[in-house]
């Protein structure tokens, strides 16, 4: 007997079509699993076997081969037990066959034939749609995410039983249940960074124009905080872009099961990370600058980063997306990101402090200035300096304030953004005259000047916005 | 004929990579040493490498030393050319020939107005950079030769301000003029080539080495009559360029630092043992003999007069100009104004600092002064 059940299998973070059919034949009791499975998938055997068990369904004690089609891609991962146990069940005529063929599941099996979420569920439920599926089984945990993509119905299943009874009839699917928010949302305030006037303003001016940002100063002068707050003076994200977040934070498997997201993403990838865990690579999932998609990106110590690491990143913030090519495949990755880099002034963090003297040789500031320099540092729109805070200054204006004016600036931007002036243009001139930056440069401070203007609400770029965009060309290296 | 003797001579040291200075003035002069017997060369404890290079070099064919100098762009000159660098003549122990390279045809006497030698500190501060960069543009801006050693540091300022300016620099090296040294000044010793000279009293192929930084101090004293000493710690090696500079009788200034700075100890010290003070271009400009800088008419906006006062007590980060309670984007326009018309100029920390001289304005501290 031949029976054949339907999975979907995630690669990147979009899902494909997987045919998994099962034959039970006379002959020496065995159980094998082909179609390039990994060692998860290989485990499945046992996982299916005790499901059955438990579930009170008879195993069947004869030659069982279940083939995963298309067979010559290799497939990883526990979500194909439930279908791999569907199709046996269907095979050995414990399940009804035709139904079973028809709808799509997606499912760790418990030991206790009890059903666990995977990861992507959202991507799956989309793909569903797309291959012809009547309908999505999924566990409890993945329902709400699945849901989200309201293609085809999304049944949800507590266990091997609970699905067979479904589909025959026999029993209902639990209701879809409301996913409460993530935790990890929760985006801190902006009023809680005292002082740093300028590098506020570099943060709000990029926040409105979408630019890459480059701060430096000593440790402890509030970089890594003025960074985490960027997510909450971002607008907040549109459903199409909940959705997007979603579907790489799900296909990650970053996703609390049964929860969802509301914030955009803000990742930290410690300077240790390698090129593929940057751009994405091993087994073909996202790397970090997917991860950040819609959000930030945010690469502390920038010159501690590995410089090939750094150099992957080039494209994808060209091109707003990474291909990735492995043996396993290649996918393509959105990479919409904004960039937050920070740096100290020089290795010891003392360069420019005018009570403590740096003690970094020459050489060496030479060497660790030097790292940053090239590619990358040509897309960081802004460069500014964060000196040394005080611990008594005022606290600054609340995210709320600042994400107003982030919201207004966006919206002009994107309406009629505004042109550059001719008092601009002569004072821009004239600083590349003068040496002040390259044509490059030059481009950049454009850029910024029309955000300023934007956040203004200024409809062109006026001389003074063009001098203050000068000011963030970061200094003399 | 004699400049041969000492050429020959050179050529022997450049063969062996020793030094003939000290041996040919022992022996009473290039064609006594050249000349001497076997047992005289002896006697004065030549190596035996080196007294064979010399028997070879008496037959040498000078000319195609000379050639083949030439094919690297560098020219020779010695003791016995009538070419020599006066300059170096007055030392006690001038170089037996040294190698030219580079662009500028004539080396300017040493008087006032002809050359001004610049050094300092290889691990300067961004303060003592500016200064450096700001009196090697003037300098050289007015037609002064600016010499200096190449160094990181100090040294680099002062050339590249004087290269800004496109005016004339002098690089004495303690190497070969084909050698850029230190590594990271290609770019920079490349651009002194092309408007500037390079100036050693060792022959091409001599790698850079320790004891040759010391030696050639006395030829940077030595092309310049003023000698200013921007930041030396104590026992700097810019001290020994200023010891110098005394046995000589050149001028030498100092640019001062904070009481107690380590990073100015050597420069303080120098001043309180009588050198001159040197703060800002119209300081050098009476050392130098020649005109003042010219004035800039001020700014005409009060704002921006207010922030220059601000700077012109020490350099200060943006938010620092402002104050608590201004307004980060106009400072920043303002300072960014400044900026491109040549009142300020940022250090490499991002602080902005004044770029010409500026007389504070009498009026009580504005809110923009006030911190």
């Amino acid at each position: 007997m031949v029976a054949r059940a339907l999975t979907l299998w995630l690669t990147g973070i979009t899902a494909r079509r997987v045919d998994v059919e099962a034959h039970v034949a006379d002959g020496v009791p065995s159980f094998v699993v082909v179609g390039l499975a990994d060692r998860a998938v290989q485990e499945a055997r046992q996982r299916v076997r005790s499901g059955m068990t438990s579930a009170e369904f008879r195993f069947p004690i004869k030659r069982l081969t279940v083939n995963l089609a298309p067979a010559q891609e290799r497939k990883e991962g526990s979500g194909f037990d439930l279908a791999i146990a569907l199709a046996l069940l269907a095979a050995s005529g414990q399940a009804p066959r035709d139904r079973v063929a028809r709808v799509a599941a997606a499912a760790e099996l418990g030991l206790d034939g009890g059903l666990r979420p995977v990861r992507g569920a959202l991507a799956m439920a989309e793909a569903a749609g797309r291959v012809g599926a009547d309908a999505l089984i999924v566990a409890p945990g993945s329902a709400a995410e699945a849901a989200l993509a309201g293609t085809v119905p999304v049944m949800v299943a507590r266990s091997l039983r609970h699905v067979v009874d479904i589909l025959a009839d026999r029993d209902e699917p639990d209701p879809i249940p409301d996913a409460p928010p993530a935790i990890a949302a929760a985006v801190p305030d902006l009023a809680d960074v005292r002082g740093q006037p300028r590098a506020r303003r570099a943060l709000e001016i990029a926040a409105a124009g979408g630019h890459n940002l480059l701060m430096t100063g000593p440790p402890g002068s509030g970089k890594t905080m003025l960074a985490r707050r960027l997510t909450g003076i971002l607008p907040p994200p549109g459903p199409d872009e909940v959705l997007e977040i979603m579907r790489i934070h799900s296909a990650a498997g970053l996703l609390a099961p049964g929860t969802r997201l509301e914030g955009r993403p803000f990742r930290a990838p410690h300077h240790s990370a390698s090129a593929a865990a940057l751009v994405g690579g091993a087994r073909l999932r996202p790397g970090e600058v997917t991860l950040a998609h819609r959000g930030v990106l945010f690469l502390d110590e920038l010159p501690e980063f590995n410089r090939a690491a750094l150099e992957a990143l080039r494209m994808p913030l060209e091109d707003g997306e990474v291909l990735v090519s492995r043996v396993a495949g290649s996918v393509r990755l959105p990479a919409r990101c904004m960039v937050v880099a920070a740096m100290n002034p020089c290795p010891c963090g003392l360069a420019g402090d005018p009570d403590r003297e740096c003690t970094c040789p020459p050489q060496r500031l030479h060497a660790y200035r030097s790292r940053v320099s090239g590619p990358l540092l040509d897309r960081l729109d802004l460069r500014v300096e964060a000196p040394r805070a005080d611990a008594h200054a005022a606290p600054g204006e609340a995210t709320s304030v600042v994400a107003g004016r982030v919201a207004r600036a966006r919206r002009r931007l994107a309406d009629d953004p505004p042109a550059v002036g001719d008092d601009a243009g002569t004072l821009l001139d004239r600083a590349v005259e003068g040496m002040l930056l390259s044509g490059r440069g030059a481009d950049r401070a454009r850029r910024v000047a029309a955000t300023i203007a934007a956040l203004e609400g200024a409809e062109t770029a006026s001389a003074d916005h063009m001098a203050e965009a000068l000011s963030f060309r970061g200094a003399a290296a | 004929m004699s400049g041969g003797a000492a050429l020959r001579i050179v050529i022997a040291g450049a063969r062996t990579g020793i030094e003939p200075g000290g041996i040919t003035r022992r022996a009473g002069g290039p064609e006594k040493l050249l000349a001497a017997s076997a047992e005289r060369l002896e006697r004065l404890g030549l190596p035996d490498s080196f007294a064979q290079e010399l028997r070879r070099a008496r037959r040498a064919d000078v000319a195609a030393f000379r050639a083949e100098l030439a094919e690297s762009g560098t020219t020779c000159i010695t003791v016995a050319d009538p070419a020599y660098p006066p300059a170096l003549r007055e030392l006690h122990d001038p170089p037996l020939a040294v190698f030219l390279r580079g662009a500028l045809a004539e080396i300017p006497l040493p008087a006032p107005g002809g050359a001004v030698a610049i050094v300092g500190a290889r691990r300067p501060t961004d303060a003592g950079l500016r200064i450096a960069r700001r009196l090697g543009a003037f300098a050289a801006g007015r037609g002064v030769a600016v010499v200096s050693g190449m160094a990181l540091g100090i040294d680099a300022a002062a050339h590249g301000g004087a290269l800004d300016t496109a005016g004339p620099t002098i690089a004495v090296l303690g190497c070969g003029t084909d050698v850029a040294y230190p590594r990271r000044h290609r770019g920079l010793y490349e651009r002194i080539l092309e408007s500037g000279l390079a100036i050693s009293e060792y022959p091409p192929g001599t790698p850079p080495a320790p004891w040759r930084f010391p030696a050639r101090n006395r030829l940077i004293a030595a092309l310049a009559a003023t000698l200013v000493v921007v930041e030396a710690r104590a026992r700097s090696g810019a001290l020994i360029t200023a010891d110098h500079a005394l046995d000589l009788g050149r001028d030498i200034v100092a640019v001062p630092g904070a009481a107690g700075s380590s990073a100015a100890a050597g420069t303080n010290g120098l001043i309180k043992s009588g050198a001159g003070l040197v703060e800002d271009e119209s300081d050098l400009a009476v050392w130098l003999g020649i005109d003042a800088p010219e004035r800039h008419p001020p700014p005409a906006d009060g704002e921006a007069c207010a922030v220059l006062d601000r700077l012109s007590g020490a350099p200060a980060f943006p938010d620092e100009v402002a104050g608590a309670g201004g307004s980060p984007g106009r400072t920043a326009a303002l300072l960014s104004r400044l900026e491109v018309d040549g009142w300020v100029a940022r250090d490499a920390s991002g602080r902005y600092t004044l770029a010409r001289a500026w007389t504070p304005t009498a009026s009580p501290p504005s809110t923009a002064t006030a911190r």
